[in-house]
């Protein structure tokens, strides 16, 4: 799905790289998360494969353009921002050149969120919120799923109905998920993979390589 | 009042705006850019002084000079990335800078006041024709630009990914609100041009509505400010740039004394 070869990146545009000749391929149909300490430019390489940002050198093969994102942080918004749940899916929808309106409800079923198709979004809590922004990612029957951190200002209760979520996408539709974790318990628990950074570079574990690298860091 | 010609093209010139203003207002104002209203219409203040001491067609000249600067804060916006506005704040020092040099100099005749304060008996129907010409172009432009802008509004990184072409758009945006500003300044004035752009929204905002109710009472409040600063400024012979300034506050404080009022009720 994912073939990244020798990825380079500085935001300076000059050396050492803040990546620095990463390698990552991703199979179809994996779920895998993101880790790494504060400041190992997970979301930067995150953004990087949203073509949101641009390599130095190196390249990035994706075998789908069916992508979706949802931001840790949306740019823009805020509890003021005057837009109903309705309109922001419907406007995605429009850019997205689809004609069926019943897509609408059919993400936010899919979410648990269909009795809020007209509250303003606003209203709704972080947790509800970061559901919605799931719900308009599903728009578009995505193939490739890229999240960044999508517990964070999240109560337990709707972290663990959005991972819920995340895991259902991933096995009943086969959707491929990758995303940015600095929850390991959630990554453990419903990752196949593990892409573990540090110093500009990283490496993919399968999960079970990874829990047992830990039991061994843990003694 | 509308027997008198002038009141007719001044009445028709309002009802243009008053539709125009509000919908560049409201992307403007959510993308937190309003400022982009004040600079350009500060753009437009230098337009009009290159287009008399020249003798130019002045709005022409005030569209080509801000249409400029707008596509330069798009263009320099990367430049500075985090501190964009310092880019508004440049270009504004600049128009002022070539505004004030020309005027001052005298070339520009006595005629600049009419452009800083909006003036109704100035309108003529050439004015008419291009201020008609520039709002169709804007809101045909809007209309079909809609939900690009919207998201790109509501989440420009998100709009990125779904494939919106954000650079193209947002430039269009910036001839657009060029084009707004060159058309409104007749009537509104140079120096109310960015509350015109801020004021409706604001006021719409309180009423805590989805975007399109927002945009719909954004335009109708826009048409009751102008409209009615219109109307008062030809009964106590003023300028109309102030009555319709002095309108649009009334009308927020109205709104939010209602909402107050109600909320305790």
């Amino acid at each position: 799905m994912i073939n990244i070869k020798n990825l380079c990146f500085t935001y300076t545009n000059s050396k050492p790289y803040l990546l620095d000749k990463v390698n990552l391929k991703i199979e179809k149909g994996s779920y895998v998360s993101i880790l790494g300490e504060n400041g190992s430019a997970k979301s930067t390489l995150v953004k990087l494969i949203l073509n949101l940002l641009k390599p130095n050198s190196g390249e990035i093969l994706i075998s789908t353009s069916k992508m979706a994102y949802v931001a840790q942080k949306v740019e823009n918004f805020n509890a003021q921002f005057p837009i109903t749940v309705y309109e922001m899916l419907n406007c995605h929808r429009k850019v997205l050149k689809l004609k069926d309106k019943n897509l609408i409800l059919k993400s936010l079923q899919a979410v648990g969120m269909e009795g809020h198709t007209h509250t303003l979004i606003g209203n709704l809590s972080g947790g509800q919120q970061q559901k919605i922004f799931i719900a308009r990612s599903l728009i578009g029957d995505p193939e490739l799923l890229i999240l960044d951190e999508p517990s964070t200002g999240v109560d337990i209760q709707s972290m663990e109905d959005i991972y819920g979520i995340i895991k259902g996408l991933n096995k009943n539709l086969g959707i491929t998920v990758v995303s940015v974790e600095h929850n390991l318990k959630a990554a453990l628990d419903n990752s196949t993979d593990i892409f573990e950074m540090s110093s500009g570079s990283g490496i993919l574990y399968t999960i079970n390589d990874y829990k047992n690298k830990l039991k061994e860091e843990r003694g | 009042m509308f027997q008198y010609a002038f009141m007719q093209n001044a009445l028709m010139a309002s009802v243009l705006i008053s539709i125009l203003f509000p919908i560049v207002g409201v992307f403007l104002v959510l993308k937190r850019y309003s400022m982009m209203g004040d600079t350009l219409s500060h753009a437009s203040f230098a337009g009009v002084a290159i287009g008399l001491v020249l003798g130019f067609n002045p709005i022409l000249c005030a569209f080509a000079f801000t249409a400029i600067c707008g596509l330069s804060i798009e263009f320099l916006r990367d430049y500075y990335k985090k501190y964009a506005e310092l880019i508004l704040s440049i270009l504004l020092t600049f128009s002022v800078g070539v505004g004030i040099t020309l005027v001052s100099t005298g070339k520009a005749g006595a005629n600049v006041n009419s452009y800083l304060f909006g003036s109704i008996l100035t309108v003529t129907k050439s004015d008419l024709y291009i201020m008609l010409i520039l709002s169709i172009i804007s809101i045909i432009t809007l209309y079909s630009l809609y939900n690009q802008l919207l998201y790109i509004t509501f989440d420009e990184e998100g709009a990125k990914v779904s494939g919106v072409k954000v650079k193209v758009i947002n430039y269009v945006f910036a001839l657009l609100v060029g084009a707004t500003i060159s058309a409104s300044l007749r009537i509104l004035g140079i120096l109310v041009m960015s509350s015109m752009i801020a004021l409706p929204v604001a006021t719409a905002l309180q009423l805590n509505k989805g975007f399109k109710h927002t945009l719909i009472y954004s335009i109708m409040f826009g048409f009751i400010d102008i409209i009615l600063g219109l109307i008062i400024s030809y009964y106590i012979n003023c300028a109309p740039g102030g009555t319709i300034a002095l309108t649009s506050v009334f009308v927020l404080v109205l709104i939010i004394g209602s909402k107050r009022a109600l909320s305790r009720a």
